[in-house]
């Protein structure tokens, strides 16, 4: 009874704090950003810049070719800029690419050394073969070198080897599961560090605004315990992120999100990430002093971004770090078919932990209250 | 006068010191060179990643390791696993008979797919670099754009974090209520600035020195670096110290700096991302010109008149920012 009148008093406080209408302009500046910012899938067409250096009979080949694959089956000759000059170049829209046959080896040089990108000039030898020569800029990798070599052997374009690479047979995995658009697949970064992170360094704040001004030495002398005191201000924080979070992803992800698993997880994860704030906060005076550990656990925290964006890079040590768990866990919540086992597995965790440190949390601040 | 500055200057490193925030203010940046280190050789790989399992077909690995990055996975499930995750990577996996088959998420450009399809038949009629009728030539410039993007990005950061480091400061002395004290002492307001200001160019000058020099950026003109990390200091001290006076407590102060990243991150990403007509509205913050700045110093491609165009640019919008905040500043102070 005195935690629910605690928690709805500070909820009633919160609401009329600049913060947490930053937190939701917050989410909401975020939803605008997603809605029109971020584009549904990025455009991930290639571009290639080609000078044909050939006789003509051999370019009226090419061209014929490329307007087989184009998309309206023509091409448009379009002027292009590179290095502030204006160049002439054909150009052709297929499926995966957009290709601009240059007119110079002047363009192709502006092209490849101003505006760095990588070009292709094809040329016939002495000997009367074709030859690609392409311009790289020195970064790149020996294996996209050997790839690019391996393509123009000479053997390469032999009808035999075409038809064998034509019968292999593809399957494809995804039958049942749509993988999320890269819109979509923002979303969990958002909410892993606007809701359940967000949640450790409010705390943090929030405490030491409350040690500041002396309160938790006055709860000391009410009939209230400390705990009643950390856990409406932890209650406050999830409230605000399961708003938040809601802002983010309703109006995005429809019905296509389990909302059920969805609660559950930001509060347990919510619960978890502000013990663990309460924790960390225990042992400062202030929050500038507090500030270095808060630091470095941010950066820690960043880290599996980078391993969910690239998964080929997914070390073991990364994985126990908890936003990794979060971010995996709020993909498989907003993805059809998503594996709920694994969200609430990681729910157990988090709550189990959350508990332990949240005890321990409380234990510190009992001793310390005269810090 | 100088001395004075000097003064606060000093005092302000030694509190900052005592907190241990100058010195993680400096130690980021270095951790930031080192995380950029570890991660950019695996951002070079532009090729095709390739899933095999381990122990099947050593040779095919093997020359599929000439031309893609290849993972080995132990059984077939893994692999599943693997290949539904985000990135474009494509199983090779033998069938009953002698052949092989292609194991693709279904979201796949085609293009992966087919380099793929044509590796596996390179394989099997034994076609390799020899006989190839390419060429390669390149400019021998080492340093990869996403490399250069992040170190742009974290150089920025880096500047933003001194001017944390002065509203940490403000609001310290606002509740030890020593700013009043020293209206007493012979420290000029504009001393008191300049002094307080110090340790704002400092922190991001050595912080950004050091990554720079980790990181491998070591041929660029480093008098460019250091206008253009100067002029975007400016700004972050201005945000330093309103954030500072305007700020009771760090609660608000913290909110306040979530807000400051967002057209940090925005500019960057409207800067790679979207279209020139788009450019425009992107202007007003001064981050999307350093970063536009910071890009041409990095690559060595900058000019004079681009440089000091740019970090112009960031001065100027610091300028009009300041004429419009200088009376809450100084009201501020008092």
């Amino acid at each position: 009874m005195k935690l629910w009148y605690s928690f709805t008093k500070e909820l009633n406080l919160s609401s009329k704090s600049w913060y947490f209408y930053i937190e939701l302009g917050m989410a909401i500046v975020l939803l605008m950003v997603l809605l029109f910012v971020v584009p549904e899938d990025f455009d991930s067409k290639s571009e290639e810049y080609i000078y044909l250096d050939v006789p003509e009979i051999v370019k009226a080949r090419y061209r014929d070719s490329l307007e087989d694959e184009d998309l309206d089956e023509l091409y448009q000759i379009i002027e292009v800029e590179a290095d502030n000059k204006i160049f002439q170049a054909e150009f052709y829209e297929t499926e995966e690419s957009k290709i601009y046959i240059l007119d110079s080896m002047e363009a192709l040089n502006a092209f490849s050394s101003v505006e760095r990108v990588p070009t292709v000039h094809i040329r016939v030898n002495e000997d009367n073969q074709i030859i690609h020569t392409y311009y790289l800029q020195g970064y790149e990798t020996q294996k996209l070198k050997n790839l690019l070599l391996v393509f123009q052997n000479r053997k390469a374009g032999y009808d035999l080897i075409e038809d064998y690479s034509d019968n292999i047979s593809v399957k494809s995995l995804n039958q049942n599961i749509e993988p999320l658009s890269d819109r979509e697949s923002i979303i969990p970064v958002f909410l892993t560090f606007n809701g359940s992170l967000m949640s450790l360094f409010i705390i943090a704040a929030y405490i030491f605004l409350d040690k500041n001004e002396g309160i938790i030495k006055a709860y000391a002398v009410t009939a209230s315990s400390v705990w009643h005191y950390l856990l409406s201000k932890t209650g406050v924080i999830i409230v605000t992120s399961i708003v938040t979070s809601l802002i983010i992803t309703v109006p995005i992800m429809g019905l296509q999100a389990n909302y059920f698993a969805m609660l559950l997880f930001i509060i347990t994860s919510g619960f978890f990430a502000a013990s663990l704030g309460l924790y960390i906060t225990s042992f400062y005076k202030d929050i500038v002093q507090a500030f270095g550990v808060l630091y470095i656990v941010i950066v820690i925290m960043i880290m599996p971004n980078i391993s969910y964006f690239t998964p080929s890079w997914d070390p073991d040590w990364i994985k126990i770090i908890p936003s990794y768990v979060m971010l995996q866990s709020f993909k498989e919540i907003i993805s059809i078919n998503g594996n709920i086992t694994y969200v609430l597995v990681a729910s157990l965790g988090f709550a189990v932990l959350g508990l332990d440190i949240f005890i321990l949390a409380n234990h510190r601040f009992k001793k310390t209250l005269t810090l | 006068m100088i001395r004075k500055i000097l003064l606060i200057f000093k005092r302000d490193l030694k509190v900052s010191v005592r907190n241990f925030i100058t010195l993680y203010i400096i130690v980021v940046p270095i951790i930031f060179a080192v995380i950029i280190n570890v991660f950019s050789p695996g951002i070079n790989d532009t090729t095709v990643e390739i899933v095999l399992i381990e122990g099947e077909n050593q040779q095919q690995g093997e020359f599929f390791q000439q031309f893609a990055k290849v993972e080995f996975l132990d059984s077939l499930d893994e692999l599943e696993e693997r290949i539904k995750r985000r990135d474009n990577i494509v199983g090779v996996i033998p069938d009953k008979k002698d052949d092989y088959f292609i194991l693709t998420q279904g979201n796949e450009p085609d293009y992966v797919v087919d380099y793929v399809k044509n590796l596996v038949s390179f394989d099997h009629y034994n076609i390799n670099l020899e006989d190839s009728q390419a060429e390669i030539v390149d400019y021998g410039r080492d340093i990869p754009p996403l490399k250069r993007l992040m170190v742009n990005v974290a150089t920025i950061f880096t500047s933003v974090l001194g001017g944390m480091i002065i509203a940490l400061n403000i609001v310290e002395e606002k509740t030890d209520n020593t700013i009043s004290a020293i209206h007493l002492s012979p420290v000029s307001r504009l001393g008191f600035i300049a002094g307080k200001s110090l340790i704002g160019v400092f922190v991001p000058v050595v912080g950004t020195f050091l990554m720079l020099f980790i990181t491998g950026f070591r041929d660029i003109n480093y008098f460019h670096v250091f206008l253009m990390i100067g002029s975007s200091c400016v700004i972050s001290i201005m945000v330093g110290f309103i954030e500072g006076i305007n700020n009771d407590d760090v609660m608000n102060a913290a909110g306040n700096i979530k807000i400051l990243f967002l057209p940090l991150f925005g500019s960057v990403a409207g800067a790679e991302l979207l279209a020139d007509k788009w450019q425009p509205f992107f202007y007003w913050i001064p981050f999307y010109w350093t970063y536009k700045g910071n890009n041409l110093v990095l690559s060595n491609s900058g000019t004079w008149l681009d440089i000091i165009k740019y970090s112009g640019i960031v001065l100027g919008i610091s300028i009009i920012v300041f004429i419009v905040l200088a009376p809450k500043i100084r009201k501020g102070l008092e």
